[in-house]
């Protein structure tokens, strides 16, 4: 019993400890210097690139925390000191991040007074870099004018549209359903889909309406018509900069080269710049980089564009992304051997602990796996650790506990009482019984339970990409927002590759540690 | 070498076995017998420590089993049951040394013992490296058997050793069965529900009927001094040709 309860306790924490060492120390990257954070859309990111060149000109480390979801996701990064600057936009500060202290009183009538107010959670915000970006309902052209339809009123006499919403935008305090308030909208029926995706959609007419950022270069490129916000619901989005205050003290000429973007960015510039990337494919650095050259004359290099050069970014990616994608898998996959097994073996001791356990777990199983990944992130930013690979590490554990409890549950159980008593007859004590006996008869049913897990986490490990734990995921969102079916193909293979491979390895590991004798009975 | 005093067994409102009184001579054989659900293998399954009795005293060489003493004792008792109880992950000289091996034996030492094993019960020495699926049921039986004599216990306890055996493989292995006990000189207490192996292996029998003992002595004894109706009715219901009958044809 004692050993038992040591093996529970023990191990799991220890582990733990261990993988937070790896994660802090020089796994995922050498310590940057300055670390720059970007949202899952391609001004965002373009921006982030933008810093990241000049953090780079001005000589220091700059690590690049690429499309990190959505504003909660970054926003709580930047304060937890995880990355230590980011684009965001006036209207979104304004709506998402000092909601709660505008609902609890402050009054925010100016650019001073939100400057003020985030000076208290210690972050800066810069003089507006140069454009506006706010939100607009968009449709294409023909069919606007075939309708009749130039303003946001208008969408009152027709109240059949199909629309696409993206999740942003619905889930926005100043989003969807305020507007749809606001001008009493008789559309109630709405598919919410991913921003890129309804850019498909309208293009191929499967939808007739979506929201739309004003520099999106989709717009001239499908033709599209933004309606004329007629009662003037959207507010300014005007992109700032946000950036922790110690890093003016900690590296005061990054700061100041950072702070050089105030006003150099135009709505056209903007735009053309996401043109650049979306509609020409060419990569966020090369456009970055481009435009500070022209902009600053500042003289960065820009990666080779021969076929060689490209091929060998492409192989050094997915190399990347391998590793990173088996960091993620074995060590939750580890971690959740290490606790379920002996949970297992626990519960085939006691049914109602079991039925407690497999209930437990089995709920953690139904989570959406965003939802869960969400949850786990205040978690661990209390040990700075919000983003990257700690909170999908996390998940994935938690969703393999299932298949390797039940497994063991199961397996321990099935054995014949008969095989139980001559196990206990012969002398053997409980220890021994179980190592000599129940384990190695369960052994199949554990084992087939451990290869379901390690499927799954192959597969989940993907939607790490969206809190920048790499892996496969991260080309597959990327290819995503870019309509790139390359780039997407880049995750999306390798991640299946990898699956075939992992049951591939369990049936030769299953060949090599089951007893002949039980071969064809599980 | 073992003695029960006062021992009874109820599962629920259902009594097995009421109070009851045996001893059991060391170097003697014994064959509990009865029809199912007499309570003879609540009996023998009692003296091993699977189930504990409700009430009385099992003795074993005079000390009490009990929860601290089991594992030391069940290593001085050999419990064979039907089919041989083998575990599949194990080849048949695995299944056989496994305790030995636990208790940290040697492997020249196990290598021997096991060897002297086969010999003893007649099984072939190339069965030794297989897998229990790849045996038949009498040898599956003979090496539950050997792996009961590993540790070179004392008493053998028997539970329906023979119950999946076809009459021929019957005949075979209790004709060596008898041989190794008489020759080991060791206890044996029999469950069976076959009166002519009853009569071929025990010194003394037992008849349980309904949870207590109804008759015991020798077999000759039973069936021409049947104690009451039931002891004739048991007897008739085996159709025994003659006494003794061991012949399985």
């Amino acid at each position: 019993m004692l050993s038992r309860k040591s093996f529970m306790t023990l191990p799991p924490c220890a582990w733990l400890a261990f993988v937070m060492l790896c994660l802090n120390g020089s796994v995922w990257s050498a310590p940057p210097t300055i670390r720059v954070g970007s949202k899952a859309f391609t001004e965002s990111v373009v921006l982030g690139e933008v810093i990241a060149h000049l953090v780079r000109d001005a000589g220091f480390g700059v690590q690049h925390r690429a499309e990190l979801g959505g504003t909660q996701i970054v926003w709580q990064a930047l304060t937890s000191g995880e990355i230590d600057v980011y684009v965001d936009y006036t209207g979104t500060i304004r709506e998402e991040i000092l909601a709660d202290a505008i609902r609890n009183g402050v009054k925010i009538n100016s650019e001073q007074d939100m400057r003020s107010e985030l000076a208290k959670q210690n972050i800066l915000m810069s003089k507006p870099l140069g454009f506006n970006n706010t939100y607009a309902l968009g449709m294409r052209r023909p069919v606007a004018d075939a309708l009749g339809i130039t303003t946001v009123s208008d969408l009152k006499q027709h109240p059949k549209l199909a629309l696409a919403i993206s999740d942003e935008f619905v889930a926005r305090k100043d989003g969807w359903y305020q507007l749809v308030a606001r001008y009493a909208l008789p559309q109630t029926d709405i598919r919410v889909m991913e921003h890129n995706l309804a850019y498909r959609g309208l293009a191929e007419d499967a939808v007739q309406l979506t929201d739309l950022y004003t520099t999106d270069p989709e717009i001239p490129f499908y033709n599209l018509i933004a309606l004329e916000d007629d009662l003037g619901f959207f507010p300014a989005y005007e992109a700032v900069l946000l950036m922790r205050d110690d890093l003016a003290q900690r590296a005061p000429e990054a700061a100041q080269a950072i702070l050089r973007l105030q006003g150099l960015i135009s709505s056209d510039a903007m735009a053309s710049m996401s043109a650049e990337v979306r509609l020409n494919r060419r990569t966020e650095t090369v456009v970055a980089g481009e435009f500070l050259n022209r902009e600053l004359n500042l003289g960065v290099e820009l990666p080779q564009t021969t076929a060689a050069a490209v091929a060998l970014r492409v192989a050094a990616r997915i190399g990347r992304s391998t590793v990173e994608h088996l960091f993620l898998v074995t060590i939750s996959l580890g971690l959740a051997i290490a606790v379920a097994v002996p949970l297992g073996i626990l519960a085939s001791r006691r049914e109602a602990f079991a039925q407690t356990v497999l209930g437990i777990v089995g709920v953690i199983q139904t989570l959406p796996s965003m939802a869960l990944l969400v949850f786990m992130m205040p978690i661990f930013a209390l040990v700075n650790l919000g983003i990257g690979p700690a909170p999908a590490i996390c998940a994935l554990f938690l969703y393999s506990l299932l298949p390797i409890v039940r497994g063991t549950y199961l397996g321990i159980r099935q054995i014949p009482v008969a095989m139980r008593e001559s196990a206990e007859v012969l002398g053997l004590d409980a220890r021994a019984q179980l190592r000599l006996v129940e384990l190695p008869l369960a052994l199949p049913s554990i084992l087939s339970g451990i290869k379901t897990a390690a499927v799954i986490n192959v597969g989940t490990a993907t939607i790490g990409a969206l809190i920048g734990a790499g892996g496969y995921g991260a080309p597959i969102l990327t290819g995503i927002r870019l309509s790139d079916t390359g780039l997407l193909l880049q995750g999306a293979v390798p991640a299946a590759l990898m699956a075939i491979a992992v049951q591939f390895g369990f049936s030769c590991l299953e060949h090599r540690i089951v007893s002949p004798g039980l071969r064809g009975q599980s | 070498m073992f003695t029960l005093e006062n021992v009874s067994k109820s599962f629920g409102s259902l009594q097995v076995l009421e109070p009851t009184n045996i001893r059991f001579e060391p170097g003697k054989s014994t064959v509990l017998i009865g029809p199912s659900g007499c309570g003879k293998s609540t009996l023998l399954r009692m003296m091993v420590g699977l189930i504990p009795p409700d009430a009385g005293l099992i003795l074993f060489e005079g000390s009490e089993l009990g929860p601290s003493n089991l594992h030391q004792m069940r290593q001085r008792m050999g419990y064979v049951i039907q089919d041989g109880g083998l575990f599949p992950h194990l080849t048949a000289f695995e299944n056989v040394s496994l305790m030995a091996k636990h208790l940290g034996w040697v492997s020249e030492r196990i290598q021997g013992r096991v060897i002297e094993l086969a010999e003893l019960t007649r099984l072939p020495s190339q069965s030794l490296t297989r897998y229990p699926t790849q045996m038949s049921g009498g040898q599956r039986q003979r090496v539950g058997i050997m792996r009961a004599l590993m540790l070179d216990p004392p008493v053998l306890l028997l539970d329906e050793p023979m119950g999946s055996l076809d009459p021929l493989v019957r005949y075979d292995l209790q004709e060596d069965l008898l041989k190794i006990i008489r020759t080991l000189n060791k206890t044996a207490i029999t469950v069976t529900h076959d009166m002519g192996e009853a009569g071929f292996l025990g010194d003394h029998v037992i008849l349980l009927g309904d949870g207590r003992i109804v008759q015991q002595g020798k077999l000759d004894d039973m069936v021409q001094h049947p104690a009451n109706a039931y002891v004739t009715r048991f007897v008739n219901a085996q159709r025994i040709q003659g006494l003794g009958g061991n012949s399985p044809c």
